[in-house]
């Protein structure tokens, strides 16, 4: 196949290795954020307490209809300015990702907290269990099963988002691909390779979630 | 009297919007007694039930079970029952849907334990063996570790009565409980509400089920348009129906009976 050159970019396939460790650790450390934030949101948001509610409307619109690039630019140069606390490249990438999936995270529990039946909590009203237990033992477990699948595919689109690391130089995935492509002047080997390794990142991502959909699979009971 | 009742419905009134759905509804019930409630859909009967059960905020009057509190209505002076008030009630009253509503992810043990560990902070062992013993009065032994979906719509439906009964509830509200069932299935559930009738148990039972009624009930509630317009041991009020309502209302249903044996 004419020109292209796959061995010279596989020379290059510890730095690009290195580069996945730093996208896992980046897509790690915001989904772990998003997931909790996320759910402390979506619960925010069902209070009727406005001092409650409003926060979590305001900052889901807000992170949900920015660009993430902007969140992690002001992140990475607006907070040092701002307040004297610089995070590092590596710290406002992933930290700014959290903010911004977990915007993302929050409507998705709020869909599936919705979607557990309302006789599900009269149930455990008349059993006389409190809003903790309620949403501990009853709602949530039933939620996990109805959002796992978007879940899923939010979770590969932040790992992909990952990449966004880059423009403020973090050397993750995509940057290390970056400077071998312009060290090499191969650009279309190198991304394709870049390509394949983001593959192999998010593709466990999806078996897994598929697994965990087969484990929790449960009738619905009473939602007729 | 009223220090005799378990439950005391005075001056009830429920609206949805502009509709009124009780209509100064009063209601004694005392300990160890069954009162069956019959009407035609939309009668208010359901609706009833689910004031009992402190599930719909009321407009005008009070609800007391076992001299609790349950209900206030929030047009009247006066407060309300309190978060502790709510607490006791709960411990109180049990209550069974005609959706089963079975927690469908926990297995039929983990259904009945659930509430008395969380609620009344049993052991997990005490706990256990007290939805063992449940479990045997309803015939479902042997499924403890079934989750909801592999049982019967009988069996969901006792498995919902053990998990009410986990509780001690000096009060049983039955709400249409039947009516989701199979046919062959209905009388499995009616015979351990019989049981549970002749142990003793307090309760207010919505059905349709006229066989029960006769044999099982004390009194016989006939409501219509929010009103209770009859109250009547059974022998009375299927025989001699006092109101023409009501005779016409039986009527109804034993042709539809009539209809469907023949």
């Amino acid at each position: 196949m004419g020109d292209f050159q796959w061995a010279r970019i596989l020379a290059y396939f510890p730095d690009l290795l290195r580069g996945v460790g730093v996208t896992l650790q980046l897509g790690l450390i915001s989904a772990s954020l998003g997931l909790v934030l996320g759910l402390v949101l979506a619960l925010m948001k069902f209070s009727k307490v406005p001092v409650l509610y409003w926060p979590a409307y305001v900052y889901i619109e807000f992170f949900r209809t920015t660009p993430p690039l902007v969140q992690i630019v002001w992140l990475y140069y607006g907070l040092p300015l701002f307040t004297g606390y610089d995070l590092g490249a590596f710290g406002a990438a992933a930290v700014a990702l959290g903010l911004n999936i977990a915007a993302f995270y929050a409507e998705i529990y709020r869909a599936g907290i919705v979607g557990v039946h309302r006789t599900q909590w009269q149930a455990a009203r008349v059993l006389g269990l409190n809003l903790r237990d309620t949403l501990r033992y009853v709602v949530l477990p039933q939620a996990v099963r109805n959002v796992l699948p978007p879940m899923g595919t939010t979770t590969i689109y932040l790992i992909k988002d990952t990449a966004l690391a880059s423009a403020i130089g973090t050397l993750e995935l995509l940057r290390i691909g970056q400077l071998i492509a312009v060290e090499t002047f191969r650009p279309v080997e190198t991304l394709t390779i870049v390509a394949l390794l983001y593959f192999v990142v998010t593709y466990p991502v999806a078996l897994l979630i598929g697994r965990l959909e087969a484990r929790f699979k449960i009738a619905r009971v009473g939602a007729a | 009297m009223n220090g005799d009742a378990l439950i005391v419905v005075e001056q009830l009134t429920k609206r949805y919007g502009t509709a009124t759905v009780l209509n100064d509804v009063n209601l004694k019930l005392g300990p160890g007694q069954v009162l069956v409630v019959i009407g035609p859909s939309g009668s208010g009967k359901s609706t009833l039930l689910r004031c009992l059960a402190a599930l719909e905020p009321i407009q005008r009057g009070t609800i007391r079970i076992d001299g609790t509190l349950a209900a206030k209505g929030d047009e009247d002076s006066g407060a309300g029952p309190d978060r502790a008030s709510l607490k006791t009630l709960r411990e109180k009253v049990g209550m069974v849907f005609q959706q089963f509503n079975l927690f469908p992810h926990l297995t039929v043990l983990e259904n009945i334990t659930l509430a008395p560990r969380r609620v009344l902070g049993m052991a997990p062992a005490e706990a256990e063996s007290l939805a063992l013993d449940l479990l045997r009065r309803v015939g479902l032994e042997d499924k403890r570790d079934v989750h909801p979906e592999r049982l019967s719509g009988g069996q969901q439906q006792r498995a919902a009565i053990a998990r009410a009964l986990a509780m001690h509830p000096r009060v049983m509200l039955f709400d249409e409980v039947t009516s989701a069932l199979d046919p062959e299935l209905v009388g499995e559930v009616l015979r351990t509400m019989r049981e549970l009738a002749e142990q003793g148990m307090t309760m207010l039972v919505v059905t349709h089920e006229m066989a029960f009624a006769r044999d099982v009930a004390d009194d016989v509630v006939f409501m219509d348009n929010g009103q209770i317009i009859e109250r009547s041991p059974p022998a009375q009020i299927f025989a001699q129906p006092k109101e023409p309502r009501t005779r016409a209302f039986l009527e109804r249903l034993l042709e539809r009976e009539g209809r469907r044996d023949g």
